[in-house]
């Protein structure tokens, strides 16, 4: 059986991997001279800042991701995060940092409660994991339980942290769906390596196992014959195969087989793909000689004015900067409406950074955005169209075609699990 | 070096460019420093930095 996967970001490599590992012949194509797409790392003045990703794992070594490495026999240590924090402002009234703060612990959230809602969370805490709400937002969702506006802002610092979205955008299926997983996979980790450490024992795999990676060999066709997808072609040269695995979404995979979609039975599959939407975002990345959070996981920050949350990964593996350093990522969630307005998202960004750092000396070493074609995410998460096309033998992998309740990576690996079922049964 | 408008932002050039000189801030954009050696140039996800003329 031969198999070609167009890209070698992290759900291509994945999938090369596990099929190489059951004993396909695999071929990688990548465009760029690099592999890992969004999750490998760029080194910068001796920093090893990422392509993407914070360098975290959304359910460190118990989740989904982890479990698809070892499958595919990827030698990866993933250091679980001590814990999850959230930055509140010390006066209840006065919601500013500016006026003072206190961390606490990500499960103590309902503490800035009224009582009657505390009561009311911890009885939901209970009845919902039978009956699940569905077919609202998160917001709305909120809104009808709770009176608070409290809630409202934990999820939306949640949300444009782990999903980069408000909780206006997310169905409450979806949260749900991931609160489940939290139950069941435990909370953030950090690869030794950053990215670039799950990148490398992917390849190690696939080269291993006899597979090819090609990079600086961009895709232009994918080939389809008696209805069937037969190959692509890259730098003019013809590369037949019995699959085709696309790293790069449905819409830009459809681009290159649009002859093949053309006729009118897939006229349904080609109006789905337009309402799909990327999410954007932006990372500020810190250098600081003395730690900025403190500890290895996440700190959410619901009360600034753009920063949703801030992760240390120098707290997990130290070699991710230079000795003595700290490396310190902050994301904030960008609207569709103001992807063209990143200059003044960013100055925000920057306003928060230092309500949030008060007295602390910290250099920007980049500031990194993503949208549309280069995006956080290629369909926002509850929206992926799953992983199959409509053509036989071509499938999607990839943060355009996540599982069910994957944050992120995880819904990648969730993705690219079910398709390897689909293929290797 | 000419950045075009599917220039993101996501400073991937400026770690490989040897010079330093690539700021970036919602779009990249090339410094006095730029000696346009175009080693940047393939390293763009998404095609915004041209082949100088
Ligand atoms: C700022 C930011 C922060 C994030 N933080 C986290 C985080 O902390 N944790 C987390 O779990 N997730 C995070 N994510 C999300 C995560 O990075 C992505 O979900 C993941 O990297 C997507 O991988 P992918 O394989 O789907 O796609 P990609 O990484 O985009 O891979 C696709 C590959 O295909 C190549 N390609 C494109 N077209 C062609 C062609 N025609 N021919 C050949 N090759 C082609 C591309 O060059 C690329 O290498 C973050 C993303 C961003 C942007
Ligand atoms: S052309 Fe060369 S010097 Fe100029 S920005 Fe690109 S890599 Fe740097
Ligand atoms: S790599 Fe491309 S998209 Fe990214 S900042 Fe540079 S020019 Fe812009």
């Amino acid at each position: 059986m031969k198999t070609i996967v167009i890209g070698a970001g992290l759900g291509g490599l994945l999938s090369a991997a596990r099929l190489s590992k059951a004993g396909h012949e695999v071929e990688v194509f990548e465009r760029l001279p690099i592999t890992g797409g969004r999750f490998t790392n760029l080194n910068y003045k001796g920093f090893q800042l990422s392509s993407g990703a914070f360098h975290m794992l959304p359910h460190g070594p118990g989740g989904p991701l982890a479990r698809l490495l070892e499958e595919a026999g990827a030698e990866v240590r993933i250091v679980r995060s001590e814990q999850t924090t959230i930055r509140v402002p010390l006066k209840q009234g006065k919601p500013d940092y500016a006026e003072g703060f206190k961390d606490i612990s990500f499960i103590e959230f309902p503490s800035l409660l009224s009582h009657k809602d505390r009561l009311k969370i911890a009885f939901l805490i209970v009845s919902t994991r039978k009956n699940r709400p569905s077919g609202v937002t998160l917001e709305a969702w909120i809104k009808t339980q709770v009176k608070g506006e409290w809630l409202v802002k934990f999820a939306d610092s949640f949300c444009g942290w782990a999903l980069s979205l408000k909780s206006n955008e997310v169905p409450v299926e979806e949260i749900f769906e991931i609160i489940e997983n939290m139950y069941r996979f435990g909370g953030t980790g950090i690869p030794e390596g950053g990215c670039k450490g799950i990148i490398d024992a992917l390849e190690a795999v696939i080269l291993e196992n006899g597979g090819k990676i090609y990079t600086g060999q961009e895709v232009s066709k994918i080939l389809v014959e008696k209805g069937k997808a037969a190959g692509v072609i890259s730098e003019s040269k013809k590369h037949e195969a019995d699959l085709v695995i696309s790293n790069l979404g449905h819409a830009a995979t459809a681009l290159l087989c649009s002859e093949a979609l053309s006729g009118e039975v897939n006229a349904g599959y080609l109006k789905m793909l337009e309402t799909i939407q990327p999410s954007a975002g932006i990372k500020i990345c810190l250098a600081a000689d003395e730690p900025l959070v403190g500890h290895s996981g996440v700190l959410l920050t619901p009360y600034t004015r753009r920063i949703n949350g801030v992760n240390e990964v120098t707290q997990a593996d130290p070699n991710l900067a230079p000795p003595g350093k700290h490396l310190t990522m902050c994301h904030q969630y960008v609207a569709p409406e103001n992807v063209k307005n990143l200059d003044s998202e960013i100055d925000m960004g920057l306003a928060d950074l230092k309500e949030l750092f008060p007295g602390k000396k910290y250099e920007v070493l980049l500031i990194q955005s993503y949208h549309d074609s280069w995006p956080v995410n290629r369909a926002a998460s509850g929206t992926d169209p799953g992983n199959e096309t409509p053509i036989p033998g071509l499938y999607v992998v990839g943060d355009g075609a996540k599982g069910k309740g994957g944050i992120e990576v995880e819904g990648v690996a969730l993705g690219v699990a079910a398709t390897m079922k689909k293929i290797l049964g | 070096m000419k950045i075009n408008d599917n220039c993101v932002g996501c400073g991937q050039c400026a770690s490989f460019c040897k010079k330093g000189a690539i700021e970036v801030r919602g779009r990249a954009r090339a410094t006095d420093a730029c000696v346009e050696c175009g080693m940047c140039i393939p390293y763009c996800p998404v095609k915004a930095i041209e082949v100088p003329a």
